[in-house]
């Protein structure tokens, strides 16, 4: 990732600081560097970054130079790994960055950012290893990662990469899955799969339909740890409401088109559903397209077919809008990388002590809802900074 | 192949045979599609065979190009990276405002312009065909990241493109995909058979030592081979924006291989020389049959894989046992003529035209 | 001329042409990046192409006998999961191996006797292979955690070290030494060159085909097996999709090392070389700090370039060994 510094301090940038800033204390998500940094004067940082270190609260000055001083200035060499490139991580890496520039601003430190992902035919296990390997030769600071490898081949990996020096942070990674004593990472940052997604996803369709019905899921490829904790989850709410049946399954691949076929192949036989179950928003998008291919009615409130998928991402978002997609289980790419990053810079910079585990929030998004997360998600996407 | 067989003058022989799409795969889909009216009789509704349809044609209209490759002994991997591409040309090009028909040309001609790139690499480089498609592979691919940065392009669909991606039948009747495949199948098949440019394929993959003495261009023979193929994967690309919608970087992935099996499956084969039409449609139909029956019987995708490799285990052993009967039958027959060389003139008439 | 002669006489040497490209590329990655020479990556770009080499390595046989074998990524992946099943279920590491190997050779098996015992097409019965070994490990995993062993000769397998080299970079050039032996000094070997460059010819010349595409399989099939081995070893612990996309890798590994998909050219060692070749361009664009969006153009543009010079370096080699006039020969040389 090239570094051009398209750094331009105009009202646009500075809107969007304000904008993320305040759309965080109203999510509640921000606090993270407030409420872990130090006790005394925490509180405020937040709010005098809010004004672009302008104004704000008595000691908020005091501390950020303070802090200002710890950093002195420090660049700090990142590493960003997602399993794939997609909608969902570049909507992470833009509220990365924006949290970065947020720091650099405040505090002083500076950022090179370099990611790198799996593309195309080469093994994910494999490549994200060497990744995290050659990173690790290369003295890097602080690696990202989220990986469909498998949780024990990772460890020895991690392990190699902290005993050099190189601090590894998971994100988005189904923790919940893993004994927590055998994780070599410094910090897991992420949500809960089985019960702030599958569940959640499960219960709406559950209350949806008034605890009666029948569904069919569309997963993806199986095997991944993200499926089997969502389907945990799916199948606790299923046991809780003994009215609702799954009738069918089929993979989808997590692609759109393949989701769709899958769809349509599962409506032959069970033209009498009530609701679909996509474990991605793009196969529940395919699901959608499926449903009015069969001449079957969507979801309007009342009657029709329940569709659910899960991402949180702008184009699902609009979908929800234009009544393609009856909601979607927002895993909060935003927070995500905001957290992330607080996470790292706390470790690193400030030899803090973190969480072993972090949970950020996650959202249900519906017609009535969708207005808030879509700007939430927007108020990042033109960060004021690239690394 | 010839080459597995211990005697030379038997493998010209069961070539002669293998050639001809396999009735055994013919059986062996009938006893399939009765197996799956027990599990599920909405199986054999037309809305299924409707969508079945309209699910092969991706596969089937890349199967075609990936046939022509592999008469003229070729390969084409980048099949599925390219009908990504011409995908995201087309998409992208409605979304800078050009008239709909000319982002269909456009992205056909990426296709085509992908297809070129292949001949080039490898009858002026010299590159193995293996190499220089899995090149095009990649950078097709990559070209589709770098270009969507990993976030698919959407908001492109518009009426007509809806029409021309098969969601909407034209007159209530019949999607327009499948109408395309068709007519190309119609098209390659009387090229095949009928065409100079048919047997001169036949006779570069069947030796392309032997079609050069003979004054043949080979690789005149090998570019339009690859164009086509380029010019199906692009097409297929335009066709498949419009079904999924958006276009993910990702689109199209691993559709090689589907191809490539539809292909084989069909009678052709990696040696050069052998292929058909027919055997085409027969191998697209059949992948995506065992994909469509499996989802509806409720087989999980973990068993779905062994489930597939099972049957095309099966479909090559039932093609073997009815080769060998009507080796039996026909040995006598076969004899008188010296060389069962599959040309376009063995091809069996009731093939579509 | 001498200096044409000097060169054509190096670029004659089996398999000089893609080493020449090797060792450039390996000098680029070494300026523009510190670390691409330094003991940690020299050390970890060995023991993490193992297994792509050893896969290539045994493809070759195929390969060089006309056939295709797809069948060897799941191959290494299941008998990775049956190596470590009886690893962590207590058998002593011979037994171990001896469970990852069998796998190996299952597969060989099964592909052998329908390739060339029923005489049907090799891509569609290593396809069916492939397809069912990943899901039988799917099916397996699902049931099984395979999240490692704790008995350390088992691991030593690959993570051993002697004289500072890692034990399994040593048991695959021990495999490779063995392997390039049985096909270069063996009259076997001759024999499954015989096949590859014409079947017929060698039919007539008493050479048994079938026997002969039998036991390429069946060497393909232990070869990645072992692979697979050495693999669980290296990773303790075995994931759903292992292997996964490792035949294409390993066909392309082979082919860019010089050996022909069309059968009866190629070497153990340009295989590995070509194997190695990949894997070092992976890792060393990762070092130098490549976009990932850049990653699968850039990785295309140096196979074909890497290929096309070892095809231009060919031609020219055909053209100057033979006695030509010096004006096509400068001609020649323009062109390159």
């Amino acid at each position: 990732m090239e570094t051009t510094p398209t750094r331009n301090e105009n009202g646009t940038s500075g809107s969007t600081r304000r904008n993320i800033l305040g759309a965080g204390a109203l999510m509640g998500t921000l606090g993270l560097l407030t409420a872990c940094t130090t006790p005394p004067g925490g509180s405020t940082a937040g709010g005098g970054s809010g004004g672009g270190g302008g104004g704000g609260a008595e000691g908020s000055a005091e501390f950020t130079d303070a802090v200002k001083k710890l950093v002195n200035g420090r660049t700090l060499q990142v590493g960003f790994t997602p399993p794939v490139l997609s909608e969902y991580y570049t909507q992470m890496e833009n509220a990365a960055f924006t949290r970065m520039a947020q720091l650099e601003d405040l505090y002083g430190v500076q950022w090179k950012w370099e990611k790198s992902s799996p593309t195309g035919n080469f093994n994910a296990v494999e490549q994200q290893i060497s990744t995290v390997q050659t990173w690790t030769s290369r003295k890097f600071d602080i690696v990202f990662i989220c990986t469909g490898a498998n949780f024990a081949t990772m460890q020895g990996v991690y392990k190699n990469a902290m005993d050099a020096g190189t601090s590894i942070f998971q994100f988005n990674q189904p923790v919940e899955l893993y004994p927590i004593d055998q994780i070599n990472t410094v910090s897991n940052i992420g949500y809960d799969n089985r019960w702030q997604s599958g569940y959640v996803a499960g219960k709406f369709i559950a209350d949806t339909l008034k605890g009666k019905g029948k569904i069919v899921q569309i997963m993806g490829p199986s095997g991944s740890d993200w499926t089997k904790a969502r389907l945990i989850g799916f199948n606790q709410a299923m046991a809780e409401n003994p009215g609702i049946e799954v009738v069918g399954t089929a993979d989808g691949g997590y692609l759109r088109d393949k989701g769709l076929s899958a769809a349509q192949d599962l409506l032959t036989r069970h033209r009498d559903i009530n609701a679909i179950y996509g474990e991605n928003e793009d196969m529940a998008l395919g699901a959608s397209q499926a449903v009015d291919a069969a001449g079957l009615k969507q979801w309007d409130g009342s009657e029709g077919i329940v569709i659910v998928g899960a991402d949180g991402l702008l184009s699902g978002m609009e979908a929800i809008r234009n009544g393609k997609l009856t909601a979607s289980v927002d895993v909060n790419s935003v927070d995500n990388a905001i957290r992330m990053i607080d996470t790292a810079f706390q470790s690193v910079v400030l030899k803090n002590y973190v969480p072993k585990i972090s949970n950020i929030t996650t959202h249900l998004v519906t017609k009535d809802n969708v207005d808030a997360h879509a700007a939430y998600i927007n108020g990042i996407m033109d960060p004021a900074k690239k690394y | 192949m010839s080459s597995f067989l211990n005697t030379p003058s038997l493998g010209y022989r069961v070539e002669g045979l293998l050639a001809k799409p396999g009735s055994g795969l013919v059986a062996l889909l009938v006893l399939f599609i009765i197996a799956m009216t027990f599990v599920a009789p909405s199986f054999l509704s037309f809305g299924n065979w409707e969508n079945i349809a309209n699910q092969a044609v991706f596969v089937l209209l890349l199967a075609l190009g990936m046939t022509i490759v592999l008469i003229a002994r070729g390969i084409d991997l980048s099949v599925g990276s390219v009908m990504g591409l011409s995908a995201g040309v087309a998409a992208f090009l409605i979304n800078q405002g050009l008239i709909f028909p000319l982002a269909l040309l456009a992205g056909i001609g990426c296709g085509l312009i992908c297809g070129l790139l292949n001949a080039l690499m490898i009858t002026k480089l010299g590159l193995p065909d293996f190499v220089a498609t899995l090149a095009m592979l990649g950078v097709a691919r990559g070209v589709l990241f770098l270009w969507t940065e990993g976030t698919p392009f959407t908001r492109y669909m518009t009426p007509e493109y809806r029409l021309v991606g098969g969601q909407v039948k034209l007159g209530g009747i019949i999607t327009i995909p499948i109408i395309v495949a068709v007519v190309l199948c119609i098209l390659v098949s009387l090229m095949l058979r009928k065409s100079l440019i048919g047997r001169h394929l036949y006779a570069v993959g069947g030796s392309p030592d032997a079609a050069r003495l003979s004054g043949i261009s080979v690789s005149a023979v090998k570019t339009f081979a690859y164009v086509v193929s380029g010019g199906c994967a692009g097409l297929a690309g335009v066709i498949l924006a419009g079904r999924a919608t958006n276009v993910a970087p990702t689109l199209g992935t691993g559709y090689e291989i589907l191809a490539i099996t539809a292909a084989i499956i069909g009678g052709a084969a990696l040696t050069g020389g052998q292929g058909r039409m027919v055997g085409a449609i027969l191998g697209a139909l059949t992948i995506t049959l065992i994909a469509n029956a499996m989802n509806i019987a409720g087989v999980t995708s973990e068993w779905q894989q062994v489930v597939t490799g099972i049957i095309l285990l099966l479909a090559i052993l039932l093609d073997r046992i009815t080769a060998y009967f009507k080796k039996r039958q026909t040995s006598a027959e076969i004899e008188q003529s010296p060389q069962q060389e599959p040309t376009p003139a063995t091809a069996p008439r009731r093939a579509i035209s | 001329m001498s200096i044409f002669q000097r060169s054509s006489r190096v670029l004659a040497i089996d398999g000089a042409a893609v080493s020449i490209v090797f060792l450039i590329m390996c000098a680029y990655f070494a300026i523009a990046s510190p670390y691409f020479l330094s003991p940690d990556n020299i050390h970890n770009t060995f023991v993490e192409s193992v297994s792509a080499v050893l896969l290539a390595a045994g493809l070759t046989f195929v390969l060089i006998s006309g056939g295709i074998d797809l069948s060897i990524g799941s191959n290494i992946g299941l008998s990775a999961a049956m190596t470590l099943f009886a690893s962590m279920n207590g058998a002593p590491t011979v037994l171990a191996l001896l469970a990852g190997v069998a796998t190996g050779l299952i597969f060989g098996l099964v592909n052998g006797a329908f390739i060339a015992g029923l005489g049907v097409s090799d891509f569609i019965v290593t396809l069916a292979t492939l397809s069912v070994g990943a899901g039988v490990l799917q099916v397996f995993s699902a049931s099984t955690q395979l999240t490692g062993t704790a008995d350390s000769s088992f691991l030593a397998l690959a993570r051993g070290e002697v004289a500072g080299i890692p034990t399994g970079v040593l048991i695959a050039v021990v495999i490779l030494f063995v392997l390039e032996i049985a096909l270069i000094k063996t009259p076997f070997g001759r024999t499954i060159y015989a096949v590859g460059i014409n079947p017929n010819a060698a039919y007539l010349a008493a050479v048994s085909v079938r026997r002969t595409k039998f036991l390429v399989f069946v060497i393909s099939g232990i070869v990645a097996g072992i692979g697979g081995v050495l693999l669980a070893s290296h990773l303790n612990s075995v994931q759903p999709g292992l292997g996964g996309g490792y035949e294409l890798t390993a066909i392309a590994g082979c082919v860019v090392g010089g050996v022909a998909l069309a059968g009866g050219r190629g070497s153990i060692w340009r295989a590995a070389l070509g194997a190695f070749f990949l894997s070092v361009l992976s890792r060393g664009l990762q070092l130098i700090g490549v976009d990932p969006l850049w990653f699968s153009i850039v990785t295309g543009a140096a196979i074909v370039a890497a290929v096309a010079f070892d095809r231009g370096a060919q031609k020219w080699l055909q053209s100057t060994l033979r006695p030509v006039s010096p004006v096509a020969a400068a001609a020649t040389q323009n062109a390159q």
